[in-house]
């Protein structure tokens, strides 16, 4: 509001983004004049950046036969997964919107995917191969990606040499591109040998765990039957900021009569939103469902039918609500007055259907994977599972059956590796099971102990680490020994776009791709859409996808040790897309040829919107189980949902 | 909608639904990226209310461009008639006109034009009215998530 004269622009003529245009027909003109006076004033490094000229606002008529236009997803670890339209003009990204045939994505994004014009020519990009002398040093000097791939290479099979096997090198790598030939950079470490990996997930496991064990599959309704509920529980999701697409269903179905309740410690903007905000305890939130579950036994309110007839164990939970749970327990433990958890229990277990967004925070805890069983139960004991706008949503993988091509590579022959206990699995890990069993394996360490694993790790030790799609020292426990970490590594290697602090801490940083510059496709683990991202534009500078460098490094590595790698030597990112479509993702989507989604998104076809529509559960026993023998045969302490009280600590001197 | 923009009443004015918006931005950004401002030059931008102001727990946020007025401020003022009222309601500022006087931006009560430091001239958001004549809606109100950010017309409030 303050823009009120002409002192307040901050970088002038130069800065990024800075270059003027009038309308079209003097464009050139004042183009090229332009150009002059930034090589005069020397900047003409910031060019990339520059190439997104201002539009005039009293410019030609808009024209869609003007521009380029391309297929793009937004390949975040975000529930929305936006279905992306980009308008090419001369080679560049003028912008983006949201492609208007996905009811999901509905024609716009939000702030972030509107930015990514501004990201890819960003002239903070990194550019092109760079060696830091002195890691954190900030002396980086350019190379070329020879010079950069052999220096890898020789190190790769200098420790091979030194160690007998590849363990020395691992891999993390997590959610920053969930374009599925990302999944290339896996493949690229199998087609090395056994390596070492930091697996498992930061994200959700807990509630994977137990809606595995309640329904035998993470597998939640489509978002956009929310509409249809009448009433909703958003418990520990803040969609205003973290899915601002599934907002408009929870608006939709309050404008039908429901009723939006709100839990998290928080007062989030959804919460904000909410008709009920509710800020329990910190991880009370078992202890809040289970006096729920117990008011709505008491209640008389359970649905008989559906736990006599597509239950196992509801007397055993009953039981254990009745012996353990009372509503003043859970008043006491969460904060939550008695009174409002009656309330709100009864409104919900009379409300057909009735719905219960879980997010993901709740089980990082102790009692994490219990209390989202206990939900699942409060949602099941209501017979609101099987049904439209009811069901206790965490997440999906319906999507994601593709061949995972990029990622299955074959060890070059003679590899060994790992022969102890393997470790934890990716959520993504598709291959378990298929493979016969091997007599080596990759070295598994544990993503969520990043630091402490790769200090610990022995026999040999990690010396080489290779991120990528990863910023572990913004995204990983205990920075400061995660630096100890790093000072006992050999050799960093980080695959980015910026100069984030893990490049900061590497040896050597590659540039890799945006979203716009490779072929790949994408999959939501919340919506039920599937995109193809095509490339837009080539890649600027000399960046190279994820697919692309694994093909580089194994020209150098067979160059160098003739066999060493086995990843394909020359790759097209387009073709290697093509090799991840299969007739059941075809059949899935009503899709007779990816190039069909060259048109626009595409839905799974669902039987219904709602997961267990035919209350035929994947569980042992084919039923929903309130008791799941598995889940006590996994070692946890009970077979019903339970909560336990939290863990002690100094810091947390009210704990149980 | 987007076929049916001649059947559309005359005049057209944005609508902001402040229940709805939840102040995620979107919209200003999307104003962004389809025309690219000189950095520090804002068409529509989002305004948290503070507590001073609004002394709720509960945010609350309103997004501002051009209210494209009935009798325009910065029309009214400028010297060189570089503003036009189309007869759909828009206000569009023909840039090639402006003599960078800052006499609408003193004079909008709304911030809505503002002065580009390259150009050294005003400008200000167009109701995107070349989108509306090739039958597409402005950048922001197709962006916005919620649907909080609408086209409408003051002169039929139900539509």
């Amino acid at each position: 509001m303050s823009n009120r004269t002409g002192t307040t622009g901050k970088t002038g003529p130069n800065g990024p983004g800075g270059i003027p245009s009038r309308g079209a027909p003097s464009c050139s003109m004042s183009r090229r004049s332009f150009l002059k006076g930034l090589i005069a004033s020397g900047a003409l490094a910031t060019l990339p950046c520059g190439l997104l000229l201002p539009r005039n606002a009293s410019a030609a008529p808009f024209s869609k036969s003007d521009f380029q236009i391309f297929r793009n997803a937004c390949p975040r670890n975000c529930y929305d997964t936006c279905s992306m339209v980009t308008y090419v003009r001369d080679g560049v990204v003028k912008f983006v919107e949201g492609a208007p045939e996905s009811t999901f994505t509905a024609g716009g994004l939000c702030v972030k995917g509107y930015s990514y014009p501004r990201r890819v020519y960003s002239p903070d990009r990194i550019k092109y191969p760079m060696v830091q002398d002195g890691r954190g040093s900030g002396n980086w000097r350019r190379v070329s990606w020879d010079e950069a791939m052999e220096r890898i290479a020789r190190k790769l099979l200098e420790i091979k040499e030194k160690d007998g096997n590849l363990l020395g090198l691992a891999l993390t790598k997590y959610s920053g591109n969930f374009g599925i030939t990302n999944y290339g950079v896996e493949g690229m470490m199998s087609s090395l040998g056994y390596t070492t990996r930091l697996v498992g997930t930061p994200c959700w496991p807990a509630g994977i765990d137990a809606q595995n064990y309640d329904l035998g599959d993470m597998w939640c309704n489509d978002p956009e039957d929310m509409e249809k509920s009448r009433y909703i529980i958003i418990w520990g999701a803040n969609p205003a900021w973290c899915s601002v697409h599934s907002m408009k269903y929870v608006y939709a179905a309050r404008d039908r009569g429901a009723k939006i309740v709100v839990i998290d410690p928080v007062l989030t903007q959804t919460a904000a939103k909410g008709d009920v905000a509710w800020q329990p305890e910190t991880g009370s939130d078992g202890a809040l469902a289970l006096g729920m579950a117990r008011h709505v036994l008491d209640l008389g309110l359970v649905d008989r039918d559906f736990v006599a007839n597509n239950a196992v164990g509801f007397e055993e939970f009953a039981a254990y609500l009745r012996g353990n749970v009372t509503v003043e327990w859970a008043a006491e433990k969460s904060g939550i007055p008695a009174d409002d958890i009656r309330h709100v229990a009864e409104e919900f277990a009379t409300a057909k259907p009735a719905t219960i967004w879980i997010g993901y925070g709740m089980q990082r805890h102790v009692n994490g994977g219990a209390s989202v069983r206990a939900i699942d139960a409060l949602v099941a004991m209501t017979g609101n599972v099987g049904k439209v706008g009811g069901g206790a949503r965490y997440g999906h993988l319906q999507t994601w059956g593709f061949n995972y091509h990029a990622m299955i590579q074959k060890a070059p022959a003679g590899s060994t590796g790992f022969t102890g206990k393997s470790g934890p699995k990716g959520e993504f890990d598709v291959t378990a099971g298929s493979a016969a069993p091997a007599a080596y394996t990759d070295r598994a360490l544990n993503i969520n102990k990043t630091a402490q694993e790769l200090l610990d790790a022995q026999n040999p030790p990690v010396r080489v680490l290779w991120s990528s799609c990863k910023n572990p020292f913004a995204q990983d426990f205990d920075r400061n020994k995660m630096l100890r970490a790093f000072e006992k590594l050999e050799m960093v290697v980080s695959v980015e776009q910026f100069f984030t602090e893990t490049v900061r801490h590497s040896d050597i940083v590659l540039p890799v791709t945006t979203l716009f510059e490779e072929w790949t496709v994408n999959a939501s683990y919340w919506h039920y859409w599937v995109s193809l991202n095509e490339q837009a534009i080539a890649p600027l500078h000399e960046a190279k996808s994820n697919i692309e460098i694994a093909a580089l490094l194994s020209r150098h590595m067979n160059r160098l040790s003739p066999g060493s790698c086995t990843y394909p030597q020359d790759i097209d990112t387009k073709e290697w897309m093509e090799k991840e479509f299969n007739k059941g993702v075809y059949d899935l989507l009503g899709i007779s040829h990816w190039q069909d989604l060259r048109k626009g998104p595409a839905k799974a076809k669902l039987a219904s919107s709602a997961s267990w529509s035919d209350r035929t559960f994947k569980t042992p026993s084919g039923k929903y189980e309130f008791r799941s023998d598995l889940c006590a045969s996994h070692g946890h302490k009970a077979s019903s949902p339970t909560w336990t009280g939290w863990r002690s600590s100094r810091r947390n001197p009210s704990s149980t | 909608m987007t076929t049916q923009h001649a059947s559309l009443p005359k005049k057209r004015a944005f609508l902001v639904d402040v229940e709805r918006c939840i102040g995620c931005f979107t919209c200003a950004m999307a104003c962004k990226n389809y025309y690219h401002q000189e950095t520090g030059v804002v068409w529509r931008q989002l305004y948290p209310l503070d507590e001073a102001i609004y002394p709720h727990r509960e945010r609350a946020f309103y997004s501002l461009a051009c209210n494209h007025c009935e009798n325009p401020a910065c029309l009214n003022a400028c010297p060189v008639k570089a503003y036009e009222k189309r007869e759909d309601g828009v206000v569009v500022h023909h840039q090639d006109r402006c003599i960078g006087c800052g006499n609408c931006i003193r004079s909008c009560p709304y911030g809505a034009p503002r002065y580009n430091p390259v150009l050294k001239k005003a400008e200000k958001c167009s109701l995107c009215h070349e989108r509306l004549d090739a039958g597409e809606q402005p950048a922001c109100v197709q962006s916005c998530p919620v649907r909080a950010l609408r086209l409408s017309c003051p002169e039929h409030p139900a539509w």
